[in-house]
């Protein structure tokens, strides 16, 4: 059905979802604005799984509510296949079936006095589906999900178990055919037991509709298993991205470094004796100067405080950073020589 | 061997409501003075429920409790009033997973913690208010002078923490219950917190439960893990013993869905179904259902505890033949 | 090609499933255990009954007079709850009278019920300006207390049924408008509404399928709470001469009327007063019983 309504306009190995300069802010009143999504830059290519990890008031999360539309953007564009989203090529709504969000919290996405069919089929109908189509199609997608529908589809989201309820939720992100989903902490309020069944479960789905999957989650366990590459944001901004595994075994930005070696380690003959920061990750209202990690980095240096850094390639691989470290000729001590990068 | 600082006999909670919660059913546990059992397990294992248990902070009306429970020689289930409100702070202590619901927002940290003291011991206002000064610094909050006059809402979430961790330890308990103090905190904030909490609990020579759901954060902190699966400690035994050789298969389950080393692309294997309701007591083994490995045995009685060795118990028949070998 | 890309396609049919109990089922239940509720609940009915039947549940005709029989009793035959001031049953007034202050307890808040939804639910729903100069508009009425409100509009409408219905609607539509609003801004959001935001639907569409279903509930559980209010001071504005006429039975009037004989006969004089308590009562614990049946957590 996906390719029918949704045609893939610009082939395979073209980005699906391309974001330039997202930018949203908050104004709190009294002058100061809250910077949760600050000129944020990323591709996501046809069928690869994009990770996003970071810590409170990274705005990884409001960067999935802009990607979803939810709330506009003051700044930047993104184009999906192609097409700039909101433009007479790509409209809202015509954006919105192919793009489709699966929130946190099982519960609070389900209304309560909608059996799950009707959940499912809800989005269908919005698009001029009959009734009986949609409700067909959303027991459809329930066995698809793992629900059987003769003993749960006129359930209500309150007589399921948290997991079921995170599986009926995916069934009706994916009721509408969409070619990007994106995962905002989705299995994180999951046991652990549970939460591999979903894991698996989405890897499936992936495969069966070749879908293309924001994931955003705190945990970088799951983040490194599903994902093809990884984006790391510190107080709106992103700090690195890059190939999965050419992230985790060799990060580039300092930031990168503490968030994986804050990770428990699961030796016990080799556990972890100093954390890698001190204090909380500030909040985004009005954020340092330069590199907004600097007041925190052990390598900061005078121009850390002084430029902001810009997301450039770095090492072999395809992978990008904003350090200064990592920039041949900024100023920094540790920066490649000139004469050694050309 | 000294006497053990915790000591439960075969312990169960029963909440009693529209429906009946087992919510414990027969845990027997001993903490030695100076060391930290971890216990794992998912929501409604019946985790926290066994470590209020131990502070006997459950609703009494509502509640049976059967077994004994036994700290520091104190017969926890039989203490009066004013015997409970010595025991709880002054022997055993609590920390909470959301410090702004444990710490009173219309208080100071400093007149909390001083409150605290002087509510155990005869010291003066002034002395008590010296004593938190000093707790603040114990658990390394920067400026504590002026972290003293704070209120909760003024301070980031790691602080809290920090301040709730003074306040547990303001009338020296000997006896410290963690309830996933971490699960709500940043990654780089809650591994400051857990080697904080090992500091302390080896400068102090406390012993320390530490509920939590993250196999990870249970590695960090614990000298011994107990593995909880409704109701029940299915398995037992050091960190060293429980992550390099599990032996019930829930546990193994639970490992492998830490995704710790997963390689990508791989299936993951995944317990299938989800927990009992816990409406009745287990009569056979709660996890059979879920078991690859389950058998008739399995389902007809209550799996034997296997004793494997000092400390080291797996409530499974899968540990048996292991055992005939040795 | 699958039956969503071709609408044309012959009917479909969906084979229909074994409905669960639903969340009216739970509401049931959850009502039927709570004892005095459903003991409210059938006072309440009790009353309506009576008072849609009154024709032939009446003993006597309420506005028959006699001069000879005037306030006797309680227990006097013929007359089991007494005579009034004019010799008339007490018992069948009682029973005719139900209707009347029935009516003015029920219907304001009906209408109420609907324009405060409408309001509140809209304020609640588009918020920004439009919720800030509806809801201040709103509290302005809210500031008044209410019993002064419905004295000021009936006083200036002038006496009579439908002024005091008039007026005891206006009365009511603050309080209604603001939990409607609460409510509504709650629902709004839930990550329901987001996800249907994200499937492409329009407000309308949302707000019928995903606000309407989980705000009228909790709005029509206070609002019901709000009959009691209203039958006494539909009571208070025919007292005070703003509302019902005589010779109609209605209990505030015949308290009012009563007044007088209240050294002579009191159990009597007190009769509309109790008739008025029990009610209201009843409509109150009714509403409470629904409120917490209605709950569903978990």
């Amino acid at each position: 059905m996906a390719p029918d309504i949704n045609p893939d306009r610009g082939g395979a190995g073209t980005p699906l979802l391309e974001a330039r300069r997202l930018t949203r802010h908050f104004p709190l009143g009294g002058g100061a604005v809250v910077r949760a999504v600050d000129g944020v830059d990323f591709t996501v290519m046809k069928g690869e799984t994009l990770g996003v990890v970071g810590e409170s008031g990274c705005g990884k999360s409001t960067t999935a509510r802009v990607v979803m539309q939810l709330i506009p953007q003051d700044k930047g564009e993104m184009l999906f296949d192609g097409e700039i989203v909101g433009s007479a090529a790509l409209t809202l709504k015509a954006y919105r079936r192919q793009a489709q969000m699966v929130f946190q919290d099982s519960y609070a996405s389900l209304n309560p006095r909608l059996t799950i069919e009707d959940s499912v089929a809800f989005g269908p109908t919005v698009h001029g589906v009959s009734k009986p189509a949609a409700i067909l199609k959303a027991r459809e997608l329930l066995t698809k999900v793992g629900l059987d529908p003769a003993r749960f589809a006129a359930r209500y989201p309150h007589e399921l178990s948290g997991g079921q309820r995170q599986r009926v939720n995916i069934a009706r992100a994916l009721a509408l055919g969409p070619r990007l989903v994106i995962l905002d902490e989705a299995v994180s309020a999951l046991d652990k037991s549970v939460e591999a069944q979903v894991l698996n479960l989405l890897a499936d789905l992936r495969e069966e509709f070749g879908l293309t999957y924001i994931f955003i989650s705190h945990d970088l366990n799951v983040v490194r298993f599903i994902s093809d590459r990884v984006m790391v944001m510190y107080l709106g901004e992103v700090v690195e991205i890059g190939p999965v595994d050419e992230l985790y075994d060799d990060p580039r930005h300092p930031y990168t470094r503490a968030l994986l070696s804050a990770m428990p380690s699961m030796d016990p003959d080799n556990r972890t004796m100093e954390a890698p920061l001190a204090g909380d990750p500030p909040n985004p209202i009005n954020p340092p100067d330069g590199c907004r990690f600097h007041p925190r980095c052990p390598h900061a240096q005078t121009v850390c405080a002084k430029a902001k850094p810009a997301l450039v390639r770095t090492g072999e691989g395809q992978r990008e950073a904003a350090c200064h470290m990592e920039v041949a000729g900024s100023g920094h001590s540790r920066a490649p020589r000139l004469e050694d990068a050309a | 061997m000294s006497a053990p600082l915790v000591s439960m006999e075969n312990v169960t909670v029963r909440f009693r409501g529209a429906q009946v919660v087992h919510a414990v059913n027969g845990v027997s546990l001993t903490l030695e003075p100076g060391k930290v059992l971890g216990i794992l397990g998912e929501s409604g294992s019946g985790k926290s429920v066994t470590l209020k248990t131990l502070l006997r902070l459950l609703p009494e009306s509502r509640t049976d409790i059967g077994g004994t429970v036994a700290v520091d020689g104190r017969d926890v289930l039989a203490l009066n009033p004013q015997d409970l409100a010595d025991y709880r702070g002054g022997v055993a202590s609590m920390i909470f997973q959301d410090p702004m619901l444990a710490l009173d927002p219309v208080y100071t940290i400093g007149e909390q913690i001083a409150e605290a003291i002087v509510r155990h011991e005869k010291i003066g206002r002034k002395a008590a208010m010296a004593r938190a000064l000093e707790l603040l610094e114990l658990v390394r909050i920067p400026s504590p002078e002026r972290r003293l006059k704070a209120y909760p809402h003024e301070m980031s979430g790691g602080m809290r923490q920090r301040a709730m961790i003074a306040l547990a330890l303001a009338a020296r308990p000997k006896l410290l219950l963690a309830d996933e103090p971490t699960t709500a905190l940043d990654a780089t904030v809650q591994i400051q917190i857990l080697l904080l909490l090992r500091q302390l609990q080896r400068d102090l020579g406390m012993g320390v439960i530490f509920v939590t759901h993250d196999i990870g954060v249970a590695v960090e902190v614990s000298d011994r893990l107990a593995v909880m699966y409704a109701g029940q400690i299915v398995e037992t035994g050091t960190v060293r013993e429980l992550i390099a050789d599990p032996r019930h298969p829930y546990t193994r389950g639970l490992l492998a869905a830490n995704l710790h080393g997963a390689r990508k692309g791989e299936r993951l294997e995944a317990i299938p179904g989800a927990p009992p309701a816990l409406t009745e007591p287990p009569t056979s083994c709660s996890f059979a259902p879920r078991c690859k490995h389950a058998q008739e045995r399995c389902r007809a009685a209550l799996p034997p505890a296997v004793a494997l060795g000092e400390g080291r118990v797996v409530r499974c028949i899968l540990a048996e033949p292991s055992l005939a070998a040795a | 090609m699958s039956a969503i890309t071709s609408p044309a396609a012959p009917a479909v049919v969906v084979p229909p499933l074994a409905k669960s109990p639903g969340y009216w089922a739970g509401v049931w239940r959850r009502f039927k255990s709570d004892k005095v509720a459903v003991a409210a609940g059938c006072v309440v009915l009790a009353i309506i009954l009576m008072a849609i039947f009154a024709d032939y549940v009446a003993p006597a005709d309420p506005t028959r007079s006699s001069m000879l029989r005037r306030l006797r009793p309680i227990g006097t035959p013929g007359y089991p709850l007494g005579a009034d001031e004019l010799g008339r049953d007490m018992l069948s007034r009682l029973i005719h009278g139900a209707r009347l202050s029935l009516f003015m307890g029920v219907v304001p808040v009906f209408i109420a019920f609907v324009v405060g939804s409408l309001i509140g639910v809209s304020a609640g729903f588009f918020g920004g300006a439009f919720n800030t100069v509806t809801m201040r508009t709103v509290d302005v009425f809210y500031a008044f207390p209410s019993v002064l409100l419905a004295i000021a509009l009936s006083g200036a409408l002038g006496a009579g049924i439908t002024n005091s219905l008039i007026s005891l609607t206006i009365v009511f539509i603050p309080p209604i408008a603001r939990i409607a609003e609460s409510v509504t801004t709650q629902v709004r959001s839930m990550d329901y509404v987001e996800a249907a935001r994200a499937s492409g639907a329009g407000s309308g569409t949302i707000i019928r399928v995903h606000v309407l279903g989980n705000v009228l509930g909790p709005i029509f559980v206070y609002a019901t709470s709000l009959i009691s209010v209203s039958m006494i001071l539909a009571s208070g504005l025919s007292f005070l001469g703003l509302g019902t006429k005589p010779p109609t039975p209605e209990w505030g009037l015949m308290l009012n009327t009563l007044r007088t004989a209240i050294y002579v006969q009191p159990w009597v004089a007190a009769l509309p007063g109790v008739a008025i308590f029990i009610t209201s009562i009843s409509f109150n614990l009714l509403s409470d019983g629904l409120r917490s049946a209605m709950d569903v957590k978990g």
